[in-house]
């Protein structure tokens, strides 16, 4: 079943000004499990997709459907709540409470759920030894490197069990070994977690390690190719 | 509940010095508005203390007629017996028959209008603090003729100490009489226009100058009680002993201090509230700064899940910490400082020209009301409350796309 499907999804900004049109029909469907890169140039429409698939924003026309369930027919409010419990974010930065440690981070969006207690432990310890941080549990975020604070996020998004993450551009602020880096631990999770992953980016590096790599140009799917590994 | 107050909490101390900044600003606004209503009161009440224990005490009673006209022929026949029958009320500490006279005191150097007062000084020692404020000579010991004045009034007559004055007044029949007194003592009560318009002399000698000697008779018996606070229920019990004397408190004769004490409570309400207004416009700006560098911060939270009454909150519960804590320490500042002042006074003796026109002592002591700690600190908190919500609700108005790429 698919936990992704837009049909003819499109965007445009500032309809009544100066009308930029940023999505122009996105048909796309990600299936359990994917590991997926949204590529392309500058300005091409990957961070406008992300926010719609993500209940960021809303497609000024077209379906979205995340986990079967319309997302388009939600207030604000349901929104909020759907993507505490569907979906994780990692962004590009100011992905942290600066007030809290990096183990309070992971907690977090766990605390929003009222998890319990004892989960909340486990998961917190077990996801901040998986991504390589099992000692800096009690460090703030600006005591953390750019990398660390990114696999913070990383264990944060994945701490509530959502449906899916998003990542826009999470190695945008990585140089290339810590951006290397930080794909093998989200590779790694998405086998141990069967966790989907949807993310962005430029990074030639980054790309190479995409199951399934779609490309997007001025608002449309050019190509969507699978990789075989 | 208990994420969002550890959110908050550190969140404060996120900008150390802003927030120890308006900390210190709001102590301080708590410690000034306490410390000044308490000085105002402070004075108000001396300035009334000053009035009960120099001339009026704290009940007087008088001929109806007196009230209105200050004639000495209204008196009060038996006055020794309605003293009496004052005294034994429990409450009252010390009652004084006084004669009062309007006439003139002259010298060989000039002449002054002034108000006589004949007293037992005995029983006139209870009840005003005269006795203790004579700087020369003393109050009215038994001798021919003695009067006391006030050093001032005796420099203006060119009198000094033995010097002879002479009295000129009304006698019961209304004809004018004078008689001559020689100076034993001389007063200093601190309040120029009663120092400048009162002599006192003893009781017996204006009563056989007038024509009624060996009678009775008192124009004004004022008495003391143990709490002045219940003076009003006093009152109202020993009047039905006086059918035919007008028995009124110390509020009825000095009607601005029945006035101040009516207005209190609204004069603290004022000044409370504009010490809210200044200080909700400084918690407003304050928070909406917080709000305002945090937009990302705010915008991720809510993408992350973080609902909209939860930021809210967080917000408000940051504003509300502001408040609290800066409230045990305004607070606890001024117990200490009012702790000291109320020992050692506020001397305002440079001032003392001015405030002796009004009555007022050099020391001035600052006495809050007891529940002004309770006030300020429900306005305190009032004032954080209203002033959280408009940056609380600026924070759940972001929208979290556009709060996250905002640079
Ligand atoms: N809030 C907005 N208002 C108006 N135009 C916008 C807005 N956000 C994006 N756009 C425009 O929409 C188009 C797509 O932008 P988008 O951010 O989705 O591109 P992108 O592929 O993420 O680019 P980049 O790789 O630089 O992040 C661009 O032309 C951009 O200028
Ligand atoms: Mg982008």
């Amino acid at each position: 079943m698919a936990v992704i499907l837009t049909r003819d999804l499109y965007k445009t900004y500032n309809p009544d000004t100066i009308p930029v049109h940023a999505l122009n029909g996105v048909s796309l469907s990600i299936e359990e499990g994917e590991f997926t890169a949204i590529v392309g140039p500058s300005g091409s429409g990957k961070t406008t997709l992300l926010n719609i698939l993500g209940g960021l924003d809303s497609p000024t026309s077209g379906y979205v459907e995340v986990g079967g369930t319309d997302i388009s027919q939600l207030s604000e409010n349901e929104l909020i709540d759907f993507r505490k419990n569907h979906i994780g974010f990692v962004f590009q930065s100011y992905n942290l409470i600066p007030v809290l440690t990096a183990y309070e981070n992971v907690e977090f969006v766990m605390l929003l759920q009222g998890r319990p207690e004892k989960e909340r432990k486990e998961r917190t310890e077990a996801l901040l030894a998986a991504v390589g941080l099992a000692d800096h549990m009690d460090r703030r975020p600006s005591q953390l490197s750019g990398g660390q604070q990114q696999r913070v996020a990383v264990a944060r998004a994945l701490a509530p069990r959502p449906s899916f993450i998003l990542a826009d551009e999470p190695t945008a602020n990585l140089d290339s070994h810590t951006s290397a880096n930080l794909l093998d631990i989200m590779g790694k999770l998405n086998h141990e977690e069967k966790v989907t992953f949807i993310f962005s980016t430029h990074d030639s590096r980054v790309i190479e390690r995409a199951h399934r790599v779609v490309t997007v140009e001025d608002g449309v799917i050019i190509s969507d190719e699978g990789m075989k590994r | 509940m208990g994420l969002l107050i550890k959110i908050a909490w550190r969140n404060i101390w996120r900008s150390r010095t802003r927030s120890l900044v308006v900390l210190g600003a709001i102590s301080l606004g708590i410690w000034a508005l306490i410390f000044l209503l308490s000085f105002s009161r402070g004075m108000v009440y001396n300035l009334i203390d000053n009035s009960i224990r120099r001339e009026i005490g704290h009940l007087q009673l008088e001929h109806p007629d007196f009230q209105k006209q200050r004639d000495f022929r209204f008196y009060l026949e038996d006055a020794d017996s309605l003293g009496t029958l004052m005294f034994r009320d429990p409450h009252v500490l010390a009652v004084s028959e006084r004669v009062v006279a309007l006439g003139m005191v002259s010298s060989a150097k000039g002449a002054r209008g002034v108000r006589i007062w004949g007293i037992d000084p005995d029983r006139e020692s209870g009840v005003s603090f005269i006795a203790e404020k004579v700087v020369e000579g003393d109050f009215l010991a038994p001798a021919r003729n003695p009067i006391l004045m006030s050093r001032r009034l005796a420099d203006k007559l060119g009198l000094k100490m033995r010097s002879k004055a002479v009295l000129t007044f009304q006698d019961l029949e209304g004809n004018i009489t004078a008689g001559a007194f020689r100076i034993t003592g001389l007063f200093d009560s601190g309040t120029t226009p009663f120092d400048e318009g009162t002599v006192m002399v003893r009781r017996e000698d204006i009563l056989r100058l007038t024509g009624g000697d060996g009678q009775d008779i008192a124009q004004q018996i004022v008495a003391i009680i143990d709490d002045p606070d219940s003076v009003g229920v006093v009152r109202d019990h020993l009047a039905p002993l006086f059918p035919n004397a007008s028995l009124k408190s110390y509020a009825e004769v000095a009607p601005e201090v029945a006035l101040y004490e009516s207005q209190i409570g609204l004069m603290n309400m004022i000044v409370i509230t504009i010490f809210m207004l200044a200080l909700i416009f400084g918690i407003i700006n304050t928070m909406l700064m917080a709000v305002l560098e945090r937009v990302r911060e705010l915008g991720m939270l809510m993408a992350i899940g973080m609902n909209r009454r939860r930021v809210f909150l967080m917000v408000m519960l940051e504003t509300l910490f502001l408040g609290v804590t800066a409230m045990p320490v305004g607070i606890g500042l001024v117990i200490v400082t009012l702790r000291i002042f109320e020992q050692t006074g506020i001397d305002l003796s440079i001032f003392s020209e001015g405030m002796r026109e009004f009555g007022m002592s050099e020391v001035v002591y600052p006495d809050p009301i007891p529940s002004i700690y309770i006030q300020v600190a429900v306005a305190v908190f009032l004032t954080a409350f209203l002033g959280a919500i408009y940056p609380a609700w600026k924070a759940i108005r972001l929208k979290p796309v556009e709060a996250l790429t905002k640079i």
